[in-house]
Order: C-alpha cells, then structure tokens, then sequence
C-alpha cells in the first residue's frame, strides 16, 4: 500500500521510512518491513509440496511475503512468512473437521473403493512467529562457532543459541495504552494464506502491523470458520516500547479461542454463518481456550 | 439497433440493465439454454475460458486478447459471479451474448452458479475493532480502496441487492441457473445435482451445460470426473434420470479436483467432495475417446497448468484474482485442427467505478467524507479508521 505519512510525524519520532521502494520505516533502532507478494507459482508450489512432504495446500498461498521486524544492533530478527506457519500446521495434524454433508457423503461412498485424506484441511496452525539472529559476517568474523559463507555473507543462526527465549510472564498488553491517538507512522497487513474450504468457510492467516511514535504493535491471527461445524481464532499479539533501545524487550499475547456452532446455539446466538464474518466483531463470543502472556528480552550483543 | 444489442453495448459498458430488461432477458436466455444439451457439441476454432468471478474489466480484457464474439467462438468454464466486484454485469453480458449469438458463444455451469453459494455471503463492513480495524491515511489511493475492499468476501445476492435494491434480479439469474441445472439435495452448501423435471415448459427438455465435447476430442467441464461416471453416455444418461433425486454426479463435474497424490479416488477430508487421480484421467479419456480434459476450478498462478502428462489441462481466466492473487490469466484458443494456443493476460488497470458510493467515516471525528471528496484532501489522518461502503 502507498501510503504518504506526515513528514513531521515522522521526523519528530526520529523515523524514516525505507528508502528504494521498500515498504517499511526505521524507527529507534528497528527495522519494520512488509513484503508482499503474489501467490507462489507452480513451481515453488512443488519444491513446497517435497520440502513438507505433502500435496495438499491452501488455495491462495502468499508465500513470497512476509512482515520482518529487524533490531538492528542485536540482528534479532522477527518474521512472519507463510513457510514456517505450514511447518506448524504439518507438525499439528490435528484431526480432520466434518462438515454436516459428510454423513450423506460416507452413505454414497464405498469406502473400500476410495482413499479417505485425512490431512487436516482447515490449516490449523500454532504459528506465532519466527525468530533467527542474523548477523553481518563482516562484523562477527571472528566468531567461531558460526559457520560463515564468505565475508560478506549473512548466517541465520537458529534462536536458541543465542538463548533467544521467550519467557512466561503475568504482565499484559497495554490496550489503552494502543488506542490512545497517536500517529500512525506505519501500517500494514499481510496475507499469509487463504482458504475457502470449498465455500464451507474461511481459513485465514494474517498479520498486521502499526508503528507509532512510542511502540510498535503487531497481531498475527489465524482465522477458521468451518460453516455449521466450528470456529477457532488464535491471536498473537507483540508489543515493544520504545525505552531501552540498545536491548528492548518485547510483550507476547496469545489467545486462542474456539466453539463450536452447536455450542453457540445453545448460548442463544445466531449460528448462521454471516453472523461471524468478522472475527474482530464476535471474537468475545468465542471462549477462550488457551491464553498466555511472555516477554522476549532481547540481547544487547551477541 | 435491436433492443438487446444496445443492451450489449450498455453492458459492456459496464452498466447494468433495468429489472424489467434483465426478466426478459433471462426468459429469452431460458428458451436457447433448455434446448442445449448435457453434453454440449461444440466446434472449432473454438476458445475455451475459465473462471471469470465477477471481474468485468478483466473480461474485457479477455476479449481483448481473444477477440470480440461472435467473431470468436467462446466456451466459457463456468463461475461467472461471485468474488469479483461485478457480478451482475459479468454474468448479463455472457447472457445477452449468448441470446444474441447462440451458436458461437457456450456456457457451461459453475460450482458457483448456485443458489446455495450465491446467497450465502457477508456484508461489507470494515471492522471498527481499535487493534484490528483498518487504518487510511490522505490521501487515498486506488490500491487503499482494492486493498479494503477486496478483504471482503462478495457475493452476487449481496450485490443485486445492493445494485437493485431487491433480490428480484437474483431470482431471475438464478432461475437460469436452475434452469440449467439442479436444485438443491444434500445438505450443506454444496451444489449438488439433480434434474428438475421443467414440463411445463414443453418438449423434450434437456438440461443446462454441465459439460462440452469439442469435435468430440476436447472434453470440458468446470471441475472434474465423478467416481459416477465413466462414459459421456452417463452423463447424457443422468440427463434422463433427473426425477432420480440424490444422484452426485453433477456436484462431482462442478466440484471434484485432479490431485496428484491420489491414484484412483480419494474423498476430501472435509468428508464430502472427491479427489481424482492419474489413473482415472488415462481410463477416462480412453474409454471415450477424447485426447483430453480441460477444466477450470482451481486458481493456477500462471493461468494454465497440465497435469498427469497432458491428459488435461486446468484454465484459469481470472487475472490477479479477488485483486489481490497477482496472478495471470489464459485462455485456450483451439484452431480447426484443435492445434492449442494459450493465450496469457494480465488484469485490467484498477480504477474507480463511477457507480461506486465510497463512504469514508473518520472514527476520530465521526466526519463522513465521500471518496471524491478526500481525493487531494489531508483531512483524514493517519489513526482514523474508515469504513467503506460501496454502491
């Protein structure tokens, strides 16, 4: 999206955005970019298809984009792509969901004669995230425990090494404190992926970004609706205040929530599914079924 | 000029017809379309589109590259509506054409062409939730208004609602999808055949288009094979069986999937819809005959994609689909020797439809701005939010 943000705004928070046509900002000591991207091509599909060993994907899958946030001292890297929300997926094969025409399906069918597929086709992931530590090899090359490329190459060291640990913490989101007028010195979301499960629902991967003089804000929410069946949203949310810039420290919300249609009707709520096209709207109707607040303190150094 | 050929000039314009225009349409429609048959012949030079969603401009563009009918033979895939912003004038321009030129244009059914799946979509409203809602700042650009409208989901009963104030208009195109084709039976959303005996309308009735054999060696359908149907005489013969109610053939050529992990049958997870593998396709195109099968269905980044050594071929014609895909679009142009030309496109240059009503309400204000209005104005700032509404 082309956005034009205040000049001043900007100038007075120290900002600037990307320069070359990148789409991000630079802000005390981060790097906020989004990349996106259309649909993979049939090609990177298959590569796809052998590295997770599967042929079933959603339909629409931006697998090129992705929303990067960069602390530029550290390398600390946190990114969000499509990739490694289907590494998540594969890994938590959950069961398949039934949709209300299968009964008549499975008395037409003869079992013997067909394959029943039971990959889970809502592409239910835990994803909240990736992290890696990218370090310019020019500055570390005298760090041995990395193997490096070349000179000028960057290596992506997996988190853990650098004890790059979320931690569990009772500390909450300042949600006020986010809705507060502040400028906006960027914005944007990004589509991971997209399904519509045979026009019996959504599933839906996305994140979203704002940039304010004070913090950056992020949601990561992955949107299921299996019409007549059930619902399950799992929000990630991180905030990091600006402060200490040398080592900042970040806030991770998740939420997950999930109902099932029937137990929405005995609620008394509606249950068709126009009803529940905007998660944000009906998202208190949905009980919470996993929530859980961390903190990332990230490294001043490597 | 005719009435229904200024009424094409008009709908390529984008314009849509009058309620009164569109039943009279949609009854000389019926009369062509109940005379075709189950399995339509048709031949070449013939070329072959997939599916269209709504996006007019991007039809347009089509006929660009494939030439103006009657001029062309068209077979278009099927799933003319829904997604798109224009469904409604989509889907009366192939009508018309087909009412005008009924020899060189052929429509064939589409998953969506449905009762069930047209009505079933969701108001556009952009949500006002302060940690998800959509934030704009001045001044407005085209791609803003694609980007938060195209995150709605559009369906053809909303929009005739919208663009006619009733739903009349979307019981006459629906009525021709009946026509054509089937009425409800399973339960669930899915589109799923059986023949509605129409006797009233006199004669022989043969069916809508759920299918076409090109010089008998092109065999085209919107989605796939059924594990119902081995022969085009099954599918002629479903024809003759339409008071046999809970028949799945139909739903299976306007929903199944070629997929290349299955060798034989395989029954989605989802427990209803079925995947069809390498080996169905051989037996299939074998046993009748044909070289091979060209389908649409399935979003393929570079228009087109063969499967299982060219047995058949999946059409896309649906260029940066929902706005927002980037990918290209194809059509299949066959010659009178059927040799094949993929003709690949792009999408039409965004723009703003003169017809649209874009409201912009700052949430920090409450102010309402027209979309024209905020064009080179700075009064919207960053941090307010705004819904849109459009027509």
């Amino acid at each position: 999206m082309e956005v034009e943000v205040d000049e001043n705004d900007l100038k007075a928070a120290g900002a600037e955005l990307l320069p070359g046509g990148r789409h991000g900002i630079r802000i005390q000591g981060w790097e906020v970019e989004s990349l996106k991207r259309s649909i993979l091509s049939s090609s990177t599909l298959q590569l796809w298809e052998e590295k997770l060993q599967t042929s079933h994907f959603p339909e629409m899958i931006f697998g090129e984009s992705c929303l990067v946030l960069k602390h530029l001292n550290s390398g600390t890297k946190i990114h969000f792509n499509a990739f490694d929300a289907l590494i998540g997926w594969k890994q938590e094969a959950l069961p398949p969901v039934e949709v209300p025409a299968a009964a008549q399906w499975k008395f037409r069918c003869k079992p013997d004669q067909q394959v029943i597929l039971d990959y889970d086709y809502t592409f239910t992931t835990p994803y909240r995230g990736s992290e890696t530590i990218e370090i310019d090899a020019t500055k570390f090359a005298t760090m041995n425990s990395i193997s490096l490329d070349g000179p000028n190459e960057k290596a992506n060291v997996s988190a853990g090494t650098y004890n790059l640990q979320w931690e569990d913490c009772t500390e909450q989101i300042d949600v006020v404190a986010l809705a507060s007028k502040e400028p906006i010195l960027f914005y944007d979301e990004v589509v991971l992926y997209e399904d519509e499960l045979a026009d019996n629902g959504v599933s839906l991967l996305t994140v979203k970004v704002r940039v304010m003089p004070s913090s950056w804000f992020l949601l990561l929410r992955f949107w299921l609706r299996v019409d007549g069946v059930l619902m399950r949203l799992r929000d990630t949310r991180m905030h990091c205040v600006f402060g200490d810039n040398a080592s900042p420290t970040i806030l991770r919300e998740t939420c997950w929530r999930e109902a099932t249609f029937q137990s929405l009707s005995a609620k008394g709520y509606p249950t068709d599914s126009a009803s529940y096209s905007d998660p944000s709207v009906i998202s208190q109707r949905l009980p919470i079924i996993m929530h859980k607040t961390e903190v990332l303190k990230v490294p001043a150094h490597i | 000029m005719s009435d229904l050929d200024r009424q094409i000039e008009q709908l390529k314009k984008c314009e849509p017809l009058k309620e009164s225009e569109v039943k009279a349409l949609c009854l000389k429609a019926m009369e062509i379309l109940v005379e075709e048959s189950n399995v339509q012949r048709v031949d070449a030079p013939v070329t072959i589109c997939g599916d269209i969603h709504g996006q007019f401009y991007d039809m347009k563009e089509l006929f660009k590259v494939g030439g103006d009918c009657p001029k062309t033979n068209y077979l278009f895939l099927g799933d003319f509506v829904d997604r798109g912003f224009y469904s409604v004038e989509t889907f009366l321009l192939l009508l018309a054409l087909k009412v005008r030129y009924p020899d060189r244009i052929t429509l064939i059914r589409g998953n969506h062409e449905s009762r069930q799946i047209t009505q079933v979509k969701f108001p556009l409203l952009a949500s006002p939730h302060p940690l998800a809602g959509i934030f704009v700042s001045a001044p407005l650009s085209i791609q803003h208004i694609y980007d938060i409208l195209s995150k709605q989901v559009y369906g053809f009963y909303d929009e005739c609602l919208r663009k006619y104030g009733s739903v009349n208009v979307w019981r006459y195109c629906t009525d021709i999808f009946d026509y054509l084709r089937c009425e409800k039976s399973w339960s669930g959303k899915l589109a799923m055949g059986i023949w509605v005996d129409h006797g009233d309308m006199g004669g022989s009735l043969d069916t809508l288009v759920l299918s076409a054999l090109i010089e008998n060696k092109v065999f085209s359908v919107h989605g796939g094979l059924s594990p119902a149907i081995s022969t085009l005489d099954q599918i002629r013969i479903i024809d003759r069986k339409q008071e046999v109610p809970h028949d799945g053939a139909m739903c299976d050529l306007l929903w199944s999937d070629p997929e290349d992990i299955v060798d034989g049958w395989g029954l989605s997870p989802r427990g209803a819809g079925f995947l069809f593998g390498g080996s169905v396709v051989t037996s299939f195109n074998h046993s009748n005959n044909i070289d091979y099968i060209c389908r649409a269905h399935q979003l393929v980044m570079e228009g087109y994609k063969w499967m299982f050594n060219n047995q058949i071929v999946t059409v896309w014609s649906a260029p940066n689909y929902c706005y927002r895909c980037g990918n290209v679009a194809a059509i299949l142009e066959l010659d009178e020797n059927l040799n094949k030309q993929f003709r690949v496109f792009d999408a039409a240059p965004q723009h703003i439809h003169s017809a649209w009503l874009i409201e912009l309400v700052s949430l920090e204000t409450g102010d309402k701005y027209l979309w024209g209005e905020l064009l080179n104005s700075q009064l919207l700032k960053w941090s307010s939010i705004v819904v849109i509404r459009s027509w």
